[in-house]
């Protein structure tokens, strides 16, 4: 009985901890436990990775696994970026998977930019080379480490995309052989019309 | 005309009464504004205290803010050299503290003239605010007493307040005839923007090499070399023979008259447009306050919670601080905001603050379309603010610049949309 009471008591004390510990997440936004260890992010990637910029990559509803490896390449080097490196090294020393999912856990928010519909139309046109592995809209999986493009920057997926043609993003990374080779055979034209039809979709 | 203190103060609270809250504040007298709930002041609305009226709202709405900012739109100094070039316009640079509003800061347009710590009082026009934390953000003044011949700024052209000033150089500058000669003097550290007197130096180069190739650029600088980001400026000065940049070359005096800026030394430069960048200390009201350590020139604050070490109940943000490895840059006021405005909430509330590292990324355009990059990461160790790690980009480059603009696009956002 006291045993069961103990339990039961117990279970009441967890279960009271998860709504506590709910409540505390729903109180605020700045209460959200990752909050404290990003609050540097919103300088350049916007207020909960919702970015306002052309060329910042919006975080806001990333992938977790997305950003816990975006940053570990930051950090060592392997995806080089002067701007990155630093504060990846501060995000894995306070602590990457808080990091990581307080920007997932956040409401995903597309680019303000608005891209030029015929650039839309092109883009969408072109796009049906990248869709076998990202998707018809861009969607792409998860699971598979494969990143959703919609609602992203023009600039940054431009961006992204000519360096993986140039081979200097992450150079070595196998699982970044084939949308490499792939960029190879875009025009560098091309690029901004996918960027204009990947930042459109929702 | 003479006109007694309290009539000026009267005289300019009307002024500054006008459009105030809608009207609730018509006339700053006695407690204008009774304190009801928990109520956060923070004086001035630079990168610091924007960002921090901001994040206080966004961490406790149930938190009274007010805002004493007395220049009506927040015009950035980042990127305000690239005005004096004619790359930008000062409007482009100029934002509205209708965000803050919108999150429920209230916007008093008015200076702080005294705060009183021992009843938590900050004095305003003829009346006053009470509060329970104040954050005071009060950026740098010049110390034009260092500068024979100065008075008190009257003449001075320093530009490093983004504004009239800003665009009075950009005047002079562009309308000097071909051939006249351009000084630019760079004080001693401590100084708001380490990088900016070079940036400002290539701007002012390639402008003059794009438009006026027979005239130069002499840069007398009180320091040892380039202060901050050295090689790169380096690298980019080499496009611009235009240049004379000398090295400890300390101005103490200037002659508005004869056109001349004298040297420690001795040494006597003819100038026919002159920009000169006087030594600095923090905002006059921090130190008027108290609030400045033994140099009576810089506040030391405690690197978790940005509260003041001479008085309980206040902190200090921005360029006014010292004694952490950071430098004097908007991008840092801004992190300190967001750090102080969470402590700030956390203590009201009862509860321990969380230790944060502030962060500070730094871009310089060394032309019209290039830049250059600073990177600074930190950690909080034994409650001390210890850098991680120092990054620099490589070279110049228009990929960089790109980056820059984007940097300001997020960072304005993030201070007062």
């Amino acid at each position: 009985m006291t045993t069961n009471l103990t339990r039961l008591s117990m279970a009441v004390v967890a279960l009271a901890s998860v709504v506590l510990a709910a409540g505390v997440a729903v109180a605020g936004p700045l209460d959200h436990p990752g909050y404290v260890k990003s609050a540097t992010c919103s300088a350049c990637h916007g207020f909960a990775g919702a970015s306002r910029s052309d060329t910042m990559p919006v975080l806001a509803g990333m992938d977790a696994a997305y950003i816990k490896k975006a940053l570990q390449d930051y950090a060592s080097g392997k995806r080089v970026s002067p701007e990155m490196e630093p504060f990846a090294k501060q995000a894995l020393q306070l602590g990457v998977d808080d990091v990581a999912g307080y920007f997932a856990s956040q409401k995903k928010a597309p680019t303000p930019v608005t891209a030029d519909p015929a650039a839309v139309a092109r883009g969408r046109t072109a796009a049906a080379t990248c869709a076998g592995c990202h998707g018809a809209d861009g969607k792409g999986d998860p699971s598979k480490q494969i990143p959703d493009l919609r609602g992203q920057p023009p600039g940054y997926l431009r961006n992204q995309m000519m360096l993986f043609k140039a081979d200097r993003r992450s150079p070595g990374d196998a699982n970044l052989k084939a949308i490499k080779t792939l960029m190879k055979t875009v025009p560098d034209q091309t690029f901004a019309d996918l960027a204009a039809y990947y930042s459109s979709q929702r | 005309m003479r006109v007694t203190r309290r009539q000026f103060l009267r005289t300019s609270t009307a002024a500054l009464g006008v459009g105030l809250l809608g009207g609730c504040a018509a006339a700053m007298q006695g407690d204008f504004m009774p304190k009801g709930g928990k109520r956060v002041v923070v004086v001035g609305g630079g990168w610091g205290g924007a960002t921090a009226a901001k994040y206080l709202r966004l961490g406790d709405p149930s938190i009274e803010v007010v805002l004493l900012e007395p220049n009506k739109e927040f015009i950035s100094c980042p990127f305000s050299n690239l005005v004096l070039s004619g790359v930008r316009t000062l409007p482009s640079l100029t934002i509205s503290y209708d965000g803050l509003r919108a999150h429920g800061v209230k916007v008093l347009h008015a200076p702080a003239v005294a705060i009183e710590p021992e009843i938590q009082r900050v004095r305003v026009g003829e009346g006053f605010l009470q509060y329970d934390r104040l954050i005071v953000s009060p950026g740098v003044d010049f110390i034009f007493e260092q500068i024979d011949g100065a008075g008190q700024g009257e003449r001075v052209v320093h530009a490093w307040k983004a504004g009239d000033q800003t665009v009075t150089l950009a005047h002079q500058l562009q309308s000097m005839p071909d051939g006249d000669v351009f000084v630019l003097t760079v004080p001693p550290v401590a100084f708001r923007c380490p990088p900016g007197p070079y940036e400002r130096t290539s701007q002012i180069a390639w402008y003059l090499k794009t438009n006026k190739p027979k005239s130069k650029l002499i840069v007398l600088d009180a320091n040892q070399n380039i202060v901050s980001k050295t090689g790169l400026f380096r690298a980019a000065w080499k496009a611009y023979p235009n240049i004379d940049y000398r090295a400890s070359n300390k101005v103490t005096k200037v002659d508005f008259g004869e056109r001349v800026v004298t040297t420690e030394f001795g040494d006597r430069v003819k100038f026919d447009v002159l920009n000169l960048i006087p030594p600095q200390r923090a905002g006059a009201i921090a130190l008027r306050s108290g609030l400045g350590g033994d140099d009576q020139r810089w506040c030391p604050v405690d690197h978790v919670t940005y509260e003041s070490t001479k008085a309980r109940n206040i902190h200090v943000i921005g360029d006014a601080t010292t004694g952490l490895p950071v430098p004097k840059s908007g991008n840092v006021a801004n992190s300190m905001g967001k750090i102080t405005a969470h402590a700030v909430t956390r203590l009201l509330a009862g509860k321990p603050p969380v230790p944060m590292p502030p962060g500070n990324t730094c871009y310089s355009w060394v032309s019209d379309r290039e830049a250059i990059a600073v990177v600074n990461a930190y950690k909080i160790e034994n409650n001390k603010v210890v850098q991680i790690e120092q990054k620099l980009t490589p070279a110049q480059s228009p990929q960089v610049a790109q980056n820059a603009v984007g940097w300001a696009q997020s960072i304005w956002h993030d201070m007062l949309g």
